[in-house]
């Protein structure tokens, strides 16, 4: 079976070495002539105001967290397919359930204006 | 040494490396990649295993939404390191102490005659054409169809939960009603209004 | 492959509380402030419907579902039947509390009901992967309830410190039960024991997987040295949100309990029974001590609930079906107590104000003499004294205990009981012999007011009769 990965092995290997061999060349090649004023941090030319770093709000996590969650009932939508034929009108109504708990969450968040923006 | 083990090894070398990096490297940020690449490599170690789903689902779901969100938090919270860092001294006798007790523990369950490598009998490699996908379907929506639909109330949890405790509605806060903006017509948004000419005076 | 419907017949009240919560959760979208009751008279519709399917389909033997993975035997129909009547009463406690407190939103009854489904899973659970999922639906709609009130602080510190604790405990039981899968091959536990039983004995993995899958559950009962969450987070969450951890879930846990370590891993019982003797020993000396240092009535129980937790091991750890009847016996005894308890805090307290603090009890019989003779009852129920329900359920225990040749154990249990009965005592003077530090008048409806004192009367009337309800657990164990 491992043998049909192979071409992914090979890739893997190939763009970690290109990735690899790039960065190299550009360490090995590129002038390097730091200064301070060269690495201070730049803000539309003045000094930076304050850190990069701030509180955000929690919305924004919301958003994402609620993709995480849809995304992993696709995960188990793969093996469903593949195997459809064989377990029948069982798996079907099974993922029928799945879905529609989903579902209810999906109407859940939608009256509730999570997916809204304000 | 057989082409699957160099690359086991690889893999696995790269695996602790990159565990190790998460704990010890300073910036989160940098902690929060490392950790992609400890998924990366326990993934290439699942697919070695024939499992193939599994080690898919892992970069799916783990590298590509997980960790994703995983370094936005860390990227965008002010997170104060040198604050973390206090008490590191006080708590590192502890640590260590729960390492090495731990490391004892492991040695001494996989040292047993259960792990030894001529303990268990290597398993053959499947057929090129066998699907370990296949197999887990088989099993997922019928055998453990009641832990399956479990992972649905899960997940459904997990929505609520998250909307409640992070949805905050703003008061007075307007936005677009598309529902609405698309069912309008000409009729309630121009008036045609007759105004009578006036003389000049 | 047998996919009739009625193979899945046994699993009837949890379909039904799933179906009734999905139903529960879209309507409340279409609910505002003054139309919620309807969200709590469905919750409690809900919880009734599923009490009725359960004592409907009450079973005589053990029946099997799902290919194994759910079991409905009468341990799990009896431990269904007080977790949903514990539910019914948290929500009728807790509305006027929430209600005064921004809580009073559909989320609040989602998130029981889900813990709700997730306790009836763990008592049905027959494989491994059961129980995780069990439990974890069951921990996470409590980390998100006991964060509920974001605004405030306490309740946010013992939310993140359950969940931090919480997550580590369930890692730690995944750990065990893949070390567990991986010596026997299998996740169901009637297929476990016997596999168990042909490893040699002292078996390394075996153990481990058996220390491991130990500290999740004794997480989840609150045992000692794995209690630290109990005080910090009965403490600051919100009251009502206490009162349903401290009910409802121990029986989860004990189910879970009983689930791995008898059906299970039954056969080892010489492994794990050395472990539950120490932390049976020290769950209730460490319990009962540091209770009585406590100031506030919270902790106070949160620490006398881990004492608690230590007489429910003693049974279990006998290892002998009277042994394991005793500790179902124990476990509910708890559960009506508790209830009671955070019960009268809740009843105590109004908008703004807690009533958490002992020295709030000060002088409750001048406020309120009824409430302060029930309070009574339940003290004494809790201190063991006779002929109150705490003191049979005691007995049972340390019955089981000695019956197995534990003697010194049962002394020791003996003995902490008696120091815990000190500060028991101590409410109940500071409510009779105390200066009351308010006279505010307490406002509670009446449903709080009947429903509590028909709880502690239970505490009465069922230590008068004692046999009773020890005799349906003893028959439920089999």
């Amino acid at each position: 079976m491992l043998e049909n990965y192979l071409p992914v092995l090979i890739f893997l290997v190939i763009g970690f070495g290109f990735g690899a061999f790039m960065m190299a060349l550009g360490f090995i090649l590129g002038p390097r002539r730091p200064d301070s004023e060269k690495l201070s941090p730049y803000e539309c030319g003045f000094e930076a105001f304050e850190d990069s770093r701030m509180k955000f709000d929690v919305r924004f996590y919301l958003v994402a967290i609620l993709f995480i969650i849809f995304d992993l009932e696709i995960a188990f939508l793969f093996p469903w397919a593949v195997v459809l034929r064989e377990i029948g009108m069982f798996g079907f109504v099974a993922m029928v359930i799945f879905l529609a708990l989903l579902v209810v969450g999906f109407i859940y968040e939608w009256k509730k204006g999570a997916l809204q923006w304000e | 040494m057989s082409f699957e083990q160099i690359l086991f090894y690889v893999f696995s070398s790269f695996l602790v490396l990159s565990a190790g990096a998460v704990v010890t490297l300073r910036n989160p940020v940098h902690s929060a990649l490392a950790l992609v690449l400890a998924f990366f490599n326990s993934a290439a170690l699942w697919m070695m295993l024939e499992a193939e789903f599994l080690a898919i689902t892992l970069v799916l779901v783990y590298v590509g939404a997980v960790m994703v969100l995983f370094l936005f938090v860390v990227m965008m919270l002010d997170i104060n390191i040198a604050r973390m860092r206090e008490g590191f001294a006080q708590l590192l006798p502890i640590g260590i102490v729960v390492a090495v007790l731990m490391f004892g523990v492991m040695y001494q369950v996989y040292n047993g005659d259960r792990f030894a490598p001529g303990d268990m009998p290597v398993p053959t490699p499947h057929a090129a054409d066998y699907e370990n996908t296949r197999e887990l379907g088989l099993q997922l929506y019928t055998t453990y169809v009641f832990p399956f639909e479990l992972a649905a109330v899960v997940l459904l949890l997990a929505i609520v939960a998250a909307i409640a405790l992070t949805l905050r509605r703003r008061e007075g806060t307007k936005y677009q009603a598309p529902e609405k903006q698309v069912v309008t017509r000409r009729e309630d948004r121009v008036r045609l209004v007759k105004v009578p000419s006036e003389a000049r005076k | 492959m047998d996919l009739t419907l009625t193979s899945f017949a046994p699993a009837m009240p949890e379909m039904f509380l799933l179906g009734m919560l999905s139903l529960v959760l879209v309507v409340d979208l279409f609910l505002t402030e003054r139309t919620r009751h309807i969200t709590y008279i469905l919750s409690l519709l809900s919880l009734a419907g599923t009490f009725w399917l359960v004592l409907d389909g009450y079973p005589r033997l053990p029946e099997l579902a799902f290919h194994g993975s759910y079991i409905n035997d009468p341990m799990a129909a009896l431990l269904k039947l007080f977790m949903l009547l514990a539910v019914m009463v948290v929500l009728v406690y807790s509305k006027e509390y929430i209600k005064q407190r921004d809580m009073y939103k559909g989320e609040f009854y989602l998130l029981v009901l889900f813990a709700t489904l997730g306790m009836l899973v763990l008592a049905s659970a027959h494989t491994l992967l059961t129980v995780y999922m069990g439990l974890e639906l069951l921990s996470l709609s409590m980390y998100a309830m006991v964060a509920l009130r974001r605004d405030n602080v306490d309740a946010s510190e013992a939310a993140m410190k359950y969940f931090v604790l919480g997550a580590m405990a369930s890692a730690m039981l995944l750990y065990g039960m893949s070390l567990v899968y991986g010596a026997t091959g299998t996740l169901d536990f009637a297929l476990m024991g016997e596999a168990a039983a042909k490893l040699p004995t002292n078996d390394v993995t075996m153990l481990f997987g058996i220390i491991f899958m130990l500290v999740g559950v004794a997480f989840k009962l609150g045992a000692v040295p794995f209690h630290m969450w109990v005080p910090d987070v009965y403490h600051g969450a919100p009251t009502a949100v206490t009162l349903f951890i401290s009910s409802a879930p121990k029986l989860a846990a004990f189910a879970m309990l009983m689930r791995i370590f008898v059906d299970g891993l039954g056969e080892l019982h010489q492994q794990w029974q050395g472990i539950l003797i120490v932390m049976a020993l020290l769950s209730f000396g460490l319990g009962n001590l540091v209770a009585i240092a406590q100031t506030n009535l919270k902790r106070m129980l949160a620490y006398s609930g881990i004492s608690h937790i230590g007489f429910l091991l003693l049974g279990v750890l006998s290892g002998t079906s009277e042994g394991y009847a005793a500790s179902l016996y124990y476990a509910i005894t708890y559960v009506v107590m508790s209830l009671g308890g955070f019960g009268m805090i809740l009843l105590l307290s109004r908008a703004g104000f807690e009533a958490d603090k002992l020295d709030d009890l000060k002088g409750l019989n001048d406020r309120s003499p009824w409430f302060a003779l029930m309070m009574m009852m339940l003290m004494f129920s809790m201190a063991g004294v006779p002929p109150f329900l705490g003191f049979w359920a005691k007995l049972a225990v340390i019955q089981a205990a000695v019956g197995v040749g534990l003697v010194w154990l049962a002394i020791a249990a003996v003995v902490f009981s008696v120091v815990g009965a000190f500060y028991y005592l101590r409410i109940i003077k500071l409510m009779y012999f105390d200066k009351p530090e308010s006279d505010a008048p307490i406002e509670s409806s009446a449903d709080l007011r009947i429903l509590l004192s028909a709880n502690s009367l239970a505490v009465v009337g069922l230590g008068l009769f004692p046999s009773s309800l020890l005799a349906i657990c003893s028959a439920s164990i089999g």
